[in-house]
């Protein structure tokens, strides 16, 4: 393995690690709530802009933004579930017209974006001590191993909250059968608000580290993201949180290896092709057992 | 008794039939007399261009999502394919426009036969797909040869710009394709689409072959958009990757279309124009914020008005269903 691949191979991994954080909470929402978060991408940037402002006026590191990010997004995202998610139930078709909602929200929330921050590109010149670590012939920045590690401690958190805890697990059981939960006694309105809040404060915390992983963020990034997250919701399997987690990684590998071996433009497509190829052979996804419908 | 009611429902609906044509006559000859104005009166021939363009495009995109059921979100893939086979054929092959544009239809026809595996998908893969593929024919574009696609400069049309005749071709793409939905929903193809969409089983048990009938609505989808790229091309005299291929345009549509309402024939004309007058409002009062007003008035409309302003109305007066369009 030459240099090139193995800084690939890193790199893959650490990219893949967003795009399952990405996916993760794409996947969580649809399971539990059945709406296609078009916004998520735009969530991520907003989350990218905290990071920013804390940075730029208050000098915070990134590290000390993420809880912030995390909780205010949560907040946040709790009160918008009761705006914008029970009246979609009395639409003939809740499932497009989410989508539709969502996209509604997300040119909303880069139009909000553009008029506060401005076209301009942003990004944070923090810098960790030291700035690279050395891992066998190549070098990578301490910020993207943070963002690594952080990823690791989140998705770690989310599998032992999903798994191993009493909400969780309803959150689960909610995927699986909306209605048989409900006559358990769970409550589900505060359940599915619970979930919406959840994946907002997930994309507080993408954010952040988006903006520590990659060199540059704009209001309109976040279609990108959006898109990505889709992907590998779609490879992992629809509603199927871990499927994410392991698609996520997959498809961050595979792009980064595509950018060593093809032109930049060429490597975009196979991230597409990959979609739409898995879609036609694999629709359940790479993981293949149906969780839903 | 019951014949008597036969006779009675047979006359109540050849009633409804001539309320239903003649509405569409006249809605037929009020829009044609006033967009054939426009020029003469001095009107904006630009904003009414575009309506008109909306108008065919919100339309179209009601054969793939309001009869069919399809959410096709990469819309935009057969707007640009128009646009960029019209541009090449005048400006590398010597045609003349009047011949290049309906070869941009056929262009989007034969793209919407390789998209055609994913009618297989439903819902939300469908729509995701749909985006996917758009992106990637943006992509490969981008990446041809530049002697052919211009690069990222993108082509000009040169001298070829004639505004005003433009400016009829796109009224006449425009009446073809309410035209044709007219027919369309009134057809046995119509009637089969709506039946393939609400129950597939269902249908396919009455003997309606489900596979050629959503084909035949996907291709008439795509046909209309790819002859708007083409004039549009031409209008404009430019095409490039970043405006062709730009999801503004999937977005408007899908606006548009949505505000007037999904399913019927008027929806989407009424949406197209309602929200052309709106757009062009707030562009003009309020620039900067435009684009976050056309984000807000899609969730309101989601919110608040689900089935559109057609739609709505259909509702309150379900007895209109037989004569409105």
């Amino acid at each position: 393995m030459t240099a090139l691949m193995i800084n690939g191979l890193v790199n893959g991994i650490i990219v893949g690690g967003l795009y399952a954080l990405l996916g993760l909470s794409l996947s969580l929402l649809y399971g539990v709530l059945r709406v296609v978060n078009f916004a998520h991408g735009e969530l991520v940037i907003a989350g990218s802009y905290v990071a920013y402002v804390l940075f730029s006026t208050f000098g915070l590191s990134p590290l000390a933004a993420l809880p912030l990010a995390a909780i205010s997004f949560f907040i946040v995202g709790w009160g918008a579930y009761f705006v914008l998610i029970p009246r979609l139930s009395k639409s003939d078709d809740p499932e497009a017209a989410s989508f539709l909602l969502m996209y509604g929200f997300s040119i909303a929330m880069a139009a909000l974006l553009l008029l506060i921050f401005e076209a301009d590109s942003r990004s944070i010149d923090y810098s960790f001590d030291p700035i690279s670590i050395p891992i066998g012939p190549v070098n990578v920045s301490t910020a993207r191993l943070v963002a690594l590690a952080v990823t690791a401690v989140v998705s770690a958190a989310m599998a032992w909250f999903l798994f191993r805890t009493l909400p969780g697990k309803a959150l689960r059981a909610a995927t699986m059968n909306r209605e048989a939960i409900q006559i358990v006694g769970v409550n589900i309105e505060r359940l599915s608000a619970f979930a919406f809040a959840l994946t907002f404060g997930i994309a507080g915390v993408t954010g952040v580290l988006i903006a520590l992983v990659f060199p540059a963020f704009g209001p309109f990034s976040g279609a990108e993201y959006t898109i990505i997250g889709f992907i590998v919701i779609v490879l992992g399997g629809l509603g199927n949180p871990m499927g994410a987690l392991i698609a996520g990684i997959f498809y961050g590998i595979a792009e980064q290896m595509a950018t060593v071996f093809l032109a930049q433009a060429l490597a975009q497509i196979v991230g597409f092709g990959m979609l739409v190829v898995t879609i036609l052979v694999r629709p359940t996804g790479l993981f293949g057992f149906r969780v839903l419908r | 008794m019951t014949v008597l009611n036969h006779t009675l429902s047979q006359q109540d609906r050849e009633q409804g039939d001539r309320i239903f044509w003649r509405l569409a006559a006249t809605l037929g000859v009020i829009v044609t007399t006033y967009f054939a104005l426009v020029p003469y009166f001095g009107l904006n021939i630009a904003f009414h261009f575009y309506m008109m363009m909306w108008i065919t495009m919100a339309t179209a995109f009601n054969i793939s999502s309001g009869f069919s059921g399809y959410m096709p979100f990469g819309y935009v893939a057969f707007y640009g394919i128009g646009a960029f086979t019209t541009a090449i054929l005048v400006k590398k092959l010597g045609w003349s426009v009047i011949a290049a544009v309906p070869m941009a239809g056929v262009a989007g026809v034969i793209l919407s036969l390789l998209f055609a595996p994913t009618l297989r998908l439903s819902g939300i893969y469908f729509a995701i797909v749909s985006l996917a593929l758009a992106a990637i024919c943006r992509l490969i574009i981008a990446n041809l040869p530049e002697e052919w696609t211009g690069g990222s400069f993108g082509l000009q049309l040169g001298s070829r710009a004639e505004p005003l005749n433009a400016f009829f071709l796109m009224m006449g793409v425009m009446l073809l394709a309410i035209a044709s939905v007219l027919w369309m929903s009134r057809s046995r193809l119509g009637k089969a689409l709506k039946a393939v969409r609400d129950d597939p089983e269902a249908a396919s048990m009455m003997g309606v072959n489900i596979g050629w009938v959503r084909l035949k609505g996907w291709m008439l989808a795509a046909f209309f958009p790819a002859l708007c790229g083409g004039v549009e091309a031409w209008y404009t005299n430019v095409v490039d990757t970043e405006t062709a291929f730009n999801t503004l345009v999937t977005t408007k549509t899908v606006i548009y279309a949505v505000a007037g309402g999904l399913g019927t024939v008027t929806g989407p004309i009424v949406g197209a124009i309602a929200m052309s007058w709106l757009d062009e409002l707030v562009w003009r009062r309020f620039p900067l914020v435009n684009l976050l007003i056309l984000g807000v008035a899609v969730m309101a409309l989601v919110l608040f008005l689900p089935r559109g302003i057609v739609g709505s109305v259909l509702r309150a007066r379900p007895r209109w269903r037989r004569f409105i369009p």
